[in-house]
């Protein structure tokens, strides 16, 4: 490993010191001026931010590969560990970082892409464009996309992926697979992410024998776990599924790769983001009815459940349906200038022509136009988790510049009208109780979702956090977890192997490592630049190196974006090849990649 | 509870050492004298004993606001600086050239003198200080923690530095808490993991070892056995992957100037001198 800045400076300093005693011998004084005028050019210099190995080994040596690559390129390359909370704030939030890599939770529709690289968001927080992208032409798509449906959204769709390949705002480096381990009494299929798995798992009567007491157990392990329960903040929550369930949605968007792996599907198969989701298709939740009606512009109509309460004992009905989309609009509710959008579910409400349109018909009942948006897009818009007004409403308060209470607070004892309701949080465990008389929990009502069926078999929900994954995994095979929520890293699964009374569980999934990259970096400005650092990292190598194979490497323009598809139709790309074999970087051909682009070295440095 | 476990095995351990330890360095004469006229030396540390847990209650108070100040105020991120440093100075950064020594025997040892071994070291010589006629040396001793805490502390929320496992797992192993996981635990409840730069570990045992060269003639076999305990310590924070070679250095100079603050002050003559 050579370092580029230290010989470019030590150069530099050579330079400037012979360079002053030939002109002061020569008495040349041009040659002493425009040595002293003219700064040379610098090296091209990077900083790129991650979790540290604690909190993500994988993304950490991903990393690690991805520096000696790019630092063989002749950049200055700084990898930067930091928090995951603090890290969801310099990218989301304040943009302080030129390149960060990050393990997503997977996009859920094509029209996500709409908020995180539609150049409308270029100025605000969150999930919403943190690279600063801006293009036309990706606009008019991402816009086009909306409004169409069937093979023609596809080919807008297919055009803008293309277009997205050659500017190369991200890119994925792997899917990994979901791994984790279960009790076999519990016998989970896959290890829990999102909230309608957690409501399966709790559905589901343990294959041991007899009745179990106690709430379900699942291990998580991290720093700070507890600290944060706003479901509308940038450095939200991590603990997966956690205020999902707290905060119930109008409908829920069904998990294919949970019933996949439930069903016994192989692996072989991965699930796939890449197929729209007919709203027909999402669960009835706090909703029991959505009626699309497409004739001329698209609206729904939506019919809440009779009897909906809060945690706290208030009715739940349409006026807090609309006031949570008038919220995330602007949490200022009308006292800021232009407003202040919560940074989270922004790309969604963009789906709505304006929130306030939305009427509310009656206490049960509101109608939702959605303009110009198609169904399967505008399906997004009903999964928000829907926020009690009487608690909110007060939070719209300003505390600083540009800063609404709903956006800084805790959140502490988050009020919500899902089956569960939040119990307690301590630093090693967070309990979630089961609400006793909840509607969905009504049997007499025959329309109930099929996956409560059976609905609870244990008392609650119990988060057991672990420092780390190492205590996670010893809690699991001292039975005081019954199943793993946060993910293992491939090295520990021997840990797994021997014991009798625990399975190993994997399953691919959405999820993905990606590379971001901020486009108001000088270099990073330019597509062409974007493009080879996305080359410099061997994804297949990745994944059967430090992956062990438990990840998918993306081969196609889709998956490169974050849209697996179940059969890799297009061919491998030669825009993502690796200059390179084995992991090891063919040094030569990144320069003349670089050369053609119209870059210089000098001493291997890369300069600007 | 399994935190209480692991306290518990701690406790036990560095109960026996200490107990070993004092028979054989201090001898069961010399202790039963000081125990005879405890009051008087009790009155005479109690100012520095005051002030050490005065520094230490506040750390404790104000971790929420110094974590805040560190990564929203500051947001002062060394890590890669101190990584970059290190490659120019040496062809293999020495925290993976001593790892290229790993052994299960080696990581056992190193673990056990990071945790058990680390904690006998602050304990053990005040009591032996406070067995002594004077309590000059346990003043000096309680002066010189207080000064490493201060100052390393201060340190502390000025940079955020992450140690090297944390870096780049694929360069440097975590060894410690790949092999006993359960210890995270403990050292969760003391510090956060970007409290690297300087590393305490090494200050408090180098002031340990320092002054036990400075009170030879008091406890000759005091001396050699705290400086293999403390130059193996500083070599474990780096062997378990926790800590830089720039950390212990810092560590080590950070030890200097406690221990020369210690001797030629007291806690009167300092407030005296801000008064």
């Amino acid at each position: 490993m050579t370092r580029g800045a230290p010989s470019l400076s030590r150069r530099h300093l050579l330079a400037g010191a012979s360079g002053l005693s030939v002109s002061a011998l020569a008495g040349c004084a041009e040659r002493f001026w425009s040595r002293a005028e003219n700064n040379g050019p610098d090296q091209v210099a990077l900083t790129i931010k991650t979790v540290p190995a604690d909190d993500d080994a994988m993304a950490s040596m991903i990393v690690s590969r991805f520096r000696e690559n790019v630092e063989a390129a002749g950049i200055d390359v700084s990898p930067e560990p930091i928090t995951e909370s603090e890290l969801y704030r310099d990218v989301l939030l304040e943009g302080e970082y030129d390149v960060f890599v990050i393990r997503h939770p997977g996009f859920a529709e094509f029209d996500d892409l709409y908020g995180l690289l539609h150049s409308q968001f270029v100025s605000e927080g969150g999930w919403q464009n943190p690279f600063h992208f801006s293009s036309v032409t990706a606009d008019d798509f991402l816009e086009q996309q909306r409004a169409e449906s069937g093979e023609t959204r596809r080919e807008t769709l297919a055009e803008l992926f293309e277009y997205l390949t050659e500017t190369t705002p991200f890119t994925v480096v792997a899917y990994p697979d979901r791994i984790g381990g279960t009790r076999r009494s519990i016998d989970a299929p896959a290890p829990p992410q999102r909230a309608i798995e957690f409501i399966d798992l709790l559905s589901t009567a343990p294959a041991a024998a007899g009745d179990r007491d106690g709430p379900l157990t699942v291990g998580i392990y991290g720093d700070g776990l507890t600290g944060r329960l706003n479901p509308i903040a940038v450095d939200q929550n991590r603990i997966p599924g956690l205020l999902d369930l707290v905060y119930a949605p109008l409908v829920r968007r069904p998990s294919e790769s949970w019933e996949g792996a439930a069903a016994g599907i192989s692996p072989s198969q991965p699930p796939s983001n890449a197929e729209s989701v007919s709203p027909e298709e999402y669960i009835p939740w706090l909703a029991d009815d959505v009626r699309w009606d497409d004739t001329g512009r698209l609206s729904a109509t939506v019919s809440l459940r009779p009897g909906l309460t809060w945690h706290d004992g208030e009715p739940l009905d349409a006026d807090d349906v609309a006031f949570t989309f008038r919220l995330l609009a602007d949490t200022s509710l009308g006292t800021a200038d232009s407003g202040i959008p919560a940074p989270r579910y922004r790309g969604r409400q963009t789906l709505v022509d304006t929130p306030d349109q939305i009427e509310v018909v009656d206490g049960l009942t509101l109608e939702i136009p959605f303009g110009t948006t198609t169904a399967p897009a505008a399906a997004q818009f009903l999964t928000v988790p829907i926020l009690p007004q009487h608690i909110w409403e007060p939070r719209s308060e300003l505390v600083a510049e540009r800063q609404t209470r709903a956006l800084t607070t805790n959140n502490d004892a988050p009020v919500g009208s899902g089956l569960l309701e939040f119990g307690d949080a301590g630093s090693d465990a967070l309990v979630l109780e089961p609400v006793a008389d909840h509607v969905l929990r009504d049997s007499v009502s025959t329309d109930m979702p099929a996956v409560l069926d059976g609905f609870p078999q244990f008392e609650g929900l119990r988060y057991n956090i672990s420092p780390n994954v190492g205590t996670m995994v010893d809690a699991l095979l001292a039975g005081d977890v019954d199943v793993t929520a946060s993910p293992l890293p491939p090295e520990q699964i021997e840990s797994l192997a021997d014991d009798n009374a625990v399975s190993l569980l994997t399953a691919p999934s959405t999820s993905m490592y990606l590379i971001g990259y901020n486009t108001h970096h000088p270099e990073l400005g330019n597509p062409n630049v974007r493009r080879i650092l996305s080359r410099l990292i061997d994804r297949e190598y990745i994944v059967s190196e430090l992956f062990d194979g438990l990840a998918t490497a993306p081969t196609t323009q889709e998956s490169l974006l974050g849209y697996r598809d179940s059969d890799d139709r297009s061919d491998p790309l030669p825009l993502a090849g690796f200059p390179g074999t084995d992991g090891e970087l063919d040094v030569e051909r990144v320069r003349r990649l670089f050369d053609e682009i119209g870059y210089r070295y000098e001493d291997g440095v890369l300069l600007r | 509870m399994a935190l209480a476990s692991v306290v518990l095995q701690l406790a036990l351990v560095v109960a026996t050492m200490l107990v070993t330890a004092t028979l054989v360095v201090i001898g069961p004469r010399r202790l039963v004298t000081a125990l005879q006229d405890v009051r008087w030396r009790l009155e005479m540390c109690l100012l520095p004993v005051a002030t050490l847990a005065l520094v230490l209650f506040l750390r404790w108070s104000t971790v929420d606001i110094a974590v805040r100040i560190e990564h929203r105020v500051l947001g002062n991120n060394i890590t890669p600086r101190l990584f970059e440093l290190e490659q120019l100075l040496f062809p293999v950064n020495p925290v993976a050239a001593l790892q290229t020594f790993q052994s299960p025997e080696l990581t056992s040892f190193f673990a056990f003198v990071y945790i058990y071994g680390y904690a006998f070291l602050l304990l053990f010589p005040i009591i032996a200080y406070f067995a002594l006629e004077t309590m000059d040396d346990l003043s000096t001793l309680l002066l010189a923690f207080t000064v490493n805490y201060t100052i390393g502390l201060a340190c502390y929320v000025l940079f955020i530095a992450y140690g090297p496992r944390n870096f780049d797992p694929l360069l440097f192993e975590g060894l410690l808490y790949d092999g006993f996981p359960q210890m995270r635990r403990l050292t969760n409840q003391v510090n956060q993991s970007t409290n690297v730069f300087p590393s305490l570990h090494t200050s408090l045992s180098m002031t340990v070892f320092f002054l036990a060269w400075l009170t030879r003639e008091k406890y000759p076999l005091w001396v050699p056995v705290s400086g293999v305990l403390a130059i193996s310590i500083a070599v474990s924070t780096m062997y378990l992957g926790i800590h830089w070679f720039s950390d212990v250095v810092a560590g080590t100079v950070l030890a200097l100037i406690s221990v020369h603050i210690g001797r030629s002050y007291s806690i009167r003559d300092l407030g005296r001198s801000i008064g």
